[in-house]
């Protein structure tokens, strides 16, 4: 049992990481009604350009700044895309338009970085926190945890008890009304993507060290974060943030149990299946069918 | 539908006979090598094609099941399992069933985003776990090996070919049959193809087994070209730039699995004959599949739209087509043949549909009316079974529907056409009606379409103008003598000429194919001539109900359309 | 009457003494080394450049060293024709780009090639098409178990015994644990790496995981092995995950045990990114330390770069060594440079020394090669890496 203890908690910050870009993702799809594939690849691209100038010499937190500005524009680059090309499109049209954004950002990513060598990639946050079971839980995954929360926090608090997220709700499903009632939607929706885009790079940074910073494997966070999402089914945030938090809390755990340790990467995969099986007891025909 | 399957097959066959003639005579050996690869690639494409393509799912771990199919012919190989490569692919093909089952099944019912998240997560945890298993007999160099008649480049390339061209032919029989219709109509709206009876969990699901049994014989197929493989074969990356390329050429045609084939083979090599960094490719294809997606036009429709331009132009009337050849009335011996009792509906605290009672005796075309706001389009939802609850009863022939889906109403007898059409522009007017009401024949087919001025079954839906295409709606719902038939506004958007010539065949319905007819008009004229009873609707009540003559000159349904009291404005 | 005679025999005997001198002269004069009668001696090299690894300075080295040949002449005149291609770690890439070599460059044999798939994928192909490939860098499993290739490096799996070896004899250690990072086809070569090591060191490996993650966090699997106890721990991995690991390592504030690393962790930006661990770290070599710029052994490989204006770094160690191998051999070769020739020459070569390797490199009629069999461990030392074995350590022969 305490082995298991110790294992679970060695998978906080996996946990973290997860759930953070989980709730990033639901924030995305709820004002701007896009399932973003991108998301991950959004703030791996910021992240590689504080890599670049820490390489180059410059400072760090001018360079970190410098580098959350860089997946802010990245983010408003691809919300560009999608608001001015695909604004009227059905759901998974736009979904397919990430998802063939995802296979050209990664292209270019791995060949403006490359992945043989090791980035010097500044560690923002050393040092460990506490310790608990055995395991020393870093600032950085107390950070990360912490981030998530707080974002959680806000976009719930934001979304529905705010008169303009009762708006942006409205008003994401219907960008075509909202524009009649004189609403700058194409702006609105550029600056979600943009905000999502510096916190997602700012918490890839937090949690890069601890992971080799790789151009694709950083991207292919998305997969997760998207099953934690899933397990909000796309709307509640704690949902999301308790879903990311216990996949790498699971995945911590199957790492030590021999038997299974070689399956883990199936488990965002069966976790996905468990969630959709369940919620299919309650499909509806909505606007989307 | 057979003649036109059996003409396309016979096309491709010779196209793809004369092509690999070409390149099996012509080309170096080198050049046939790559060209085997083009079609292996086209294989996995046409398999994606089916699922991304035509049922319109997005699906990313097409090389995952390529993996499974390939991995079964190496432990096949490794048994020493009789048969060769060829009984060894198709039980490939048939490993991989399962899987894409397993995937498809959680995402029936829901958006189909959640295939996509699906089929990535699926995609990584295979691409983990089958790095693990090394590939059966690498460790001994035991080889897979290719089925006698065909052990050289050239005479591999042919098999390939040929397992290439058997899956387009099925394809194409598969394409324009009923099942493939269906794709096609659950793609474009889930709900009209509901309306005709169709499983939309049993179309997409059969959609995604078929395409996972393509894609695991791509999988045999590979092993038999390079004898040996690694895991890296069928990583994730592979499977999210094969749906892009999908994507982009349109991959559910039989020339853009071809296309797509060539372009992720050829690309790399010229690229490879330039110096070039042989990774732009993907890049090229997240572009081209964005293009694609704006303009909802992939390469192949492209060429084929232009294609369509030099063609001469078709005729679009059917030939008189006799009355006899109408499909027989089907004999519905209940007195009353849709009854509703106290149907209430709320949305929340709005009351949409408040008791509201209405009969359709067999044999008879009803009216249903009101003002706008009144609730009629409800009123059609929650018979036909698309609201998730309502409280009250309706009855079919005397059997309550309240249990049932909307797909088994629409099989047990109630058919509705719908206010904003939604009929899937890829399919031909004659697959349409087939996909409506099976079972017909080509000349009643053409008989239907006739008696309503429909064009020519062979005509693509996307050239029909939309008014056609709403009379084309009732001409589905029609030819599938139902028990009842539900009407929603066929006439809008019609001239007057056009709305009496309707109004004539609506009223010829019930003695023609034997179905009762519930029609919701706006079409005051329309309504008076052709209804025996009607039905007003105000506010989610009936507030009149009989004979038109007497119900159109009573003062609450003069009120309810003029807002005001008709004393007032006189006063 | 009788001297006429005695001339016509002797003139006789003169004229066959000449016959023979001729034929000896001519002979000898057949035996004067490689020809080419097409005016070139075509090589390639099956290398995987683009995509998840980048090996290109393995054949590049290879090149310089030909280009170096050629510049002065060439092998008996002829000069040698050199092709790189790119395999992209894309296994229908990888033998479009041998059946290339093979068919239409019609290559003579396969010097300094560098690939994640290279053996696995073509390995068959080679057999079947009797060409022979000196492998610069062998990488996965098939490179040291096909009858056509022999590699001119030691290999992670060989190496994975040695640095066990070393581990066991040197460092004591008493409960190794060894974590793998197990893609394409190597597990079984792993696994046989460490029993290998059990054979020879009579220990049982204390700890064996074939689950380490390409990506991922690694702090389950760094608290795994401190809670099993491990006193040395030994992992495959490449270098960003070298970094990532005794980055985490230090995060978990572990102590007590040794770091052991294969032929991939020893780089300079690995010594760069550790310098400040206060972990111990050491990693095994596959030739001569190519940091050690000034050794001898490292002298001509050093200079020869510098000529050719080619960075100083492990891999071209590996191409510049199957570029030297391949220039011997055929410089032993009498008459036609052609596949046969080359192939006959590999078969019946004496082991061949050079000072960048610790084993004399030898083809010959085995069913699978393994020559290289001898490493040097470095250790890093304050951010730079310093030679801990002066002396070649020689894995013992487990057979």
């Amino acid at each position: 049992m305490d082995a298991l203890l110790t294992s679970a908690v060695a998978g906080l910050t996996a946990g973290g990481t997860y759930a953070l870009l989980g709730v990033c993702a639901v924030f995305t799809y709820r004002l701007v009604s896009v399932v973003n594939f991108t998301g991950a690849a959004i703030g791996t691209a910021g992240t590689f350009a504080l890599i670049a100038l820490t390489e180059a010499g410059y400072p760090t937190w001018p360079s970190v700044l410098a580098g959350i500005l860089v997946g802010a524009f990245v983010g408003v680059a691809i919300g560009y895309v999608m608001t001015r090309w695909f604004a009227e499109s059905s759901a998974s049209t736009k979904a397919a338009v990430t998802v063939a954004l995802l296979v050209g950002l990664i292209a270019v990513g791995l060949r403006l970085t490359g992945g043989q060598h090791p980035h010097v990639m500044p560690e923002l946050f050393p040092g460990s926190a506490f310790r608990m079971a055995g395991v020393e839980v870093t600032f950085a995954s107390v950070l990360t945890i912490g981030l998530a929360v707080l974002f959680t926090v806000l976009s719930d608090l934001f979304l529905n008890r705010t008169g303009v997220g009762l708006h942006l709700r409205a008003l994401s499903d219907r960008p075509m009304a909202a524009e009649l009632l004189g609403v700058k939607v194409q702006l609105l929706s550029l600056l979600v993507w943009g905000l999502t885009g510096a916190f997602t790079t700012f918490a890839l940074m937090i949690i890069a060290p601890q992971r080799s910073p790789n151009f694709m494997t950083l991207s292919l966070l998305v997969v997760p974060a998207l099953a934690a999402a899933l397990v909000g089914l796309f709307r509640s945030f704690w949902l999301t943030l308790a879903g990311g938090i216990l996949l790498g809390v699971i995945e911590g755990m199957a790492s030590t149990v021999d038997s299974i340790s070689q399956y883990r990467s199936a488990i965002p995969f069966l976790v996905v299946l468990a969630v959709l099986l369940w919620s299919q007891r309650e499909a509806r025909w909505d606007d989307a069918r | 539908m057979t003649r036109a399957s059996l003409r396309a097959s016979l096309a491709l066959v010779v196209a793809l006979a004369v092509g690999g003639a070409a390149v099996v005579g012509l080309l170096p050996s080198y050049w046939v090598f790559l060209a085997t690869s083009v079609l292996i690639t086209g294989v996995a494409l046409q398999s994606l094609g089916l699922v991304a393509g035509r049922t319109g799912m997005i699906a990313l771990c097409q090389m995952s099941f390529a993996g499974v199919g390939a991995w079964t012919v190496g432990y096949l190989n490794l048994a020493e399992a009789p048969g060769g490569l060829t009984v060894w692919i198709l039980l490939g093909g048939l490993a991989a069933v399962p899987f894409g089952v397993a995937i498809g099944l959680p995402a029936l019912r829901l958006r189909g985003i959640n295939l996509a998240i699906v089929t990535l997560s699926f995609a990584t945890a295979f691409d983990t776990i089958l790095a693990t298993i090394t590939y059966p007999g690498q460790t001994t160099f035991l080889q897979v090996p290719r089925p006698a008649l065909f052990d050289s480049d050239g005479g591999y390339f042919v098999f390939v070919l040929i397992v290439y061209a058997v899956i387009a032919v099925a394809l194409e029989f598969l394409a324009r049959s009923r099942l493939g219709a269906s794709w096609l109509a659950v793609r474009h709206s889930e709900r009209a193809a509901a309306a005709h009876g169709v499983s939309i969990a049993a179309s997409k699901l059969s959609a995604f087994a078929i395409s996972a049994f393509i894609a695991g014989i791509s999988g045999g197929l590979l092993a038999g070209y390079l004898g040996t493989l690694v895991a890296e074969n069928f990583s994730m990356m592979a499977s999210l730039s094969l749906y892009a390329v999908a994507v982009m050429t349109g991959a559910h045609f039989a020339e853009g699995a071809i296309i797509g084939g060539l372009l992720v083979v050829m690309f790399p090599e010229i690229l490879r004959r330039f110096d070039l960094p042989q990774d732009i490719g993907n890049v090229l294809f997240a572009i081209g599949a964005t293009q694609a997606l704006s303009t909802g036009e992939t390469m192949s429709e492209t060429f084929r739209r232009l294609a369509r331009k030099l063609r001469p132009a078709r005729r679009t009337k059917v030939a008189d087509a006799p009355v006899s050849d109408l499909p027989a009335p089907v004999a519905h011996a209940v007195p009353v043949a849709l009854e509703i009792d106290n149907l209430s509906v709320r949305y929340g605290s709005v009351v949409a549909l408040d008791h509201v009672s209405l009969k359709v005796p067999a044999g008879t075309v009803a009216g249903l009316i009101g003002p706008n706001g009144a609730g009629k389009s409800t009123f059609i939802d929650a018979v036909t079974g698309f609201l998730h609850a309502y409280d009250g009863s309706v009855k079919l022939a005397g059997a309550a529907l309240e249990a049932r889906p909307a797909h088994l109403r629409a099989r047990a007898g109630v058919r509705r056409t719908w206010q904003t059409n939604r009929i899937a522009p890829e399919l031909t007017v004659g697959g349409y009606l087939n996909l409506a009401a099976k079972g017909l024949t080509q000349a009643e087919i053409e008989a239907v379409l006739d008696w309503l001025d429909c064009p020519d079954p062979e005509v693509p839906v996307t050239t029909v103008d939309a008014g056609t295409r709403r009379l084309l709606d009732v001409a589905g719902v029609v030819a599938a003598r139902p028990a009842v038939v539900l009407l929603d506004e066929p006439a809008a958007g019609q001239s007057h000429e056009e709305s009496v010539r309707l109004g004539q065949r609506i009223a010829q319905i019930p003695k023609l194919f034997g179905s009762a007819v519930l029609l919701v008009e706006h079409d005051m004229d329309l309504v008076r001539s052709v209804c025996s009873e009607i039905t007003v609707l105000d506010f989610g009540k009936v507030i009149a109900s009989g004979p038109p003559a007497k119900v159109l000159s009573e003062p609450a349904v003069k009120k309810a359309y003029l807002g005001i009291e008709e004393e007032s404005v006189a006063a | 009457m009788g001297v006429s005679n005695m001339t016509w025999k002797s003139s006789l005997l003169a004229a066959s003494l000449a016959a023979l001198g001729l034929g000896a002269m001519a002979g000898g004069a057949s035996a004067a080394g490689p020809t080419c009668s097409g005016g070139a001696i075509k090589v390639g090299a099956v290398s995987t450049i683009t995509g998840p690894a980048d090996f290109s300075e393995v054949p590049k080295a290879t090149q310089a060293a030909f280009d170096a040949v050629n510049a002065a002449g060439g092998i008996n005149g002829c000069k040698i024709d050199y092709t790189i291609a790119d395999d992209k770690a894309d296994p229908a890439v990888a033998a479009q780009a041998a059946r290339d070599l093979i068919d239409n460059k019609e290559a003579v044999a396969l010097v300094g090639s560098a690939s994640l798939l290279d053996c696995a994928v073509n390995g068959a192909t080679y057999a079947r098409k009797d060409i022979r490939s000196i492998q610069g860098l062998g990488v996965d499993a098939a490179c040291f178990s096909s009858p056509n290739i022999a590699p001119v490096n030691v290999g992670p799996f060989t190496l994975t015994t040695a640095v066990g070896y070393y581990a066991t004899n040197v460092l004591k250690a008493k409960k190794l644990c060894a974590f793998f990072i197990i893609i394409g086809g190597t597990q079984e070569a792993y696994k046989k790496g460490i029993e290998d090591w059990e054979k020879i060191s009579g220990q049982k490996i204390h700890l064996l995981d074939l689950t380490l993650p390409f990506q991922g966090d690694l702090t389950p699997y760094v608290i795994k092995a401190r809670d099993a106890g491990c006193d040395t721990v030994l992992t495959n991995q490449v270098e960003p995950q070298v970094v990532q690991l005794i980055k985490t390592v230090d995060a978990q504030k572990i102590t007590g045990i040794n770091w052991l690393f294969l032929a991939p962790g020893y780089t300079e930006q690995v010594a760069k990114a550790l310098a400040d661990s206060p972990q111990p770290i050491y990693a095994g070599t596959e030739w001569e330390p190519y940091t050690e710029t000034d050794s001898a052994a490292n002298a001509e490989w050093v200079a020869d770069m510098k000529k050719a204006n080619r960075p100083l770094t492990a891999f071209s160690q590996g191409g510049y060594l199957a570029a030297q191998m391949f220039l011997k051999v055929v410089g032993g070769i009498d008459g036609e440079v052609t596949r046969d020739s080359v192939n006959a020459a590999l078969l019946k070569m004496q082991p061949i020394s050079n000072p960048l390797a610790g084993s004399p490199y030898v083809f010959g009629e085995a069913k699978t090669h393994s020559p290289m069999r001898a490493t040097k461990v470095m250790k890093l030392d304050k951010g730079k890496w310093t030679v801990e074995t002066a002396d070649w350590v020689h894995l013992p022969d487990t057979n």
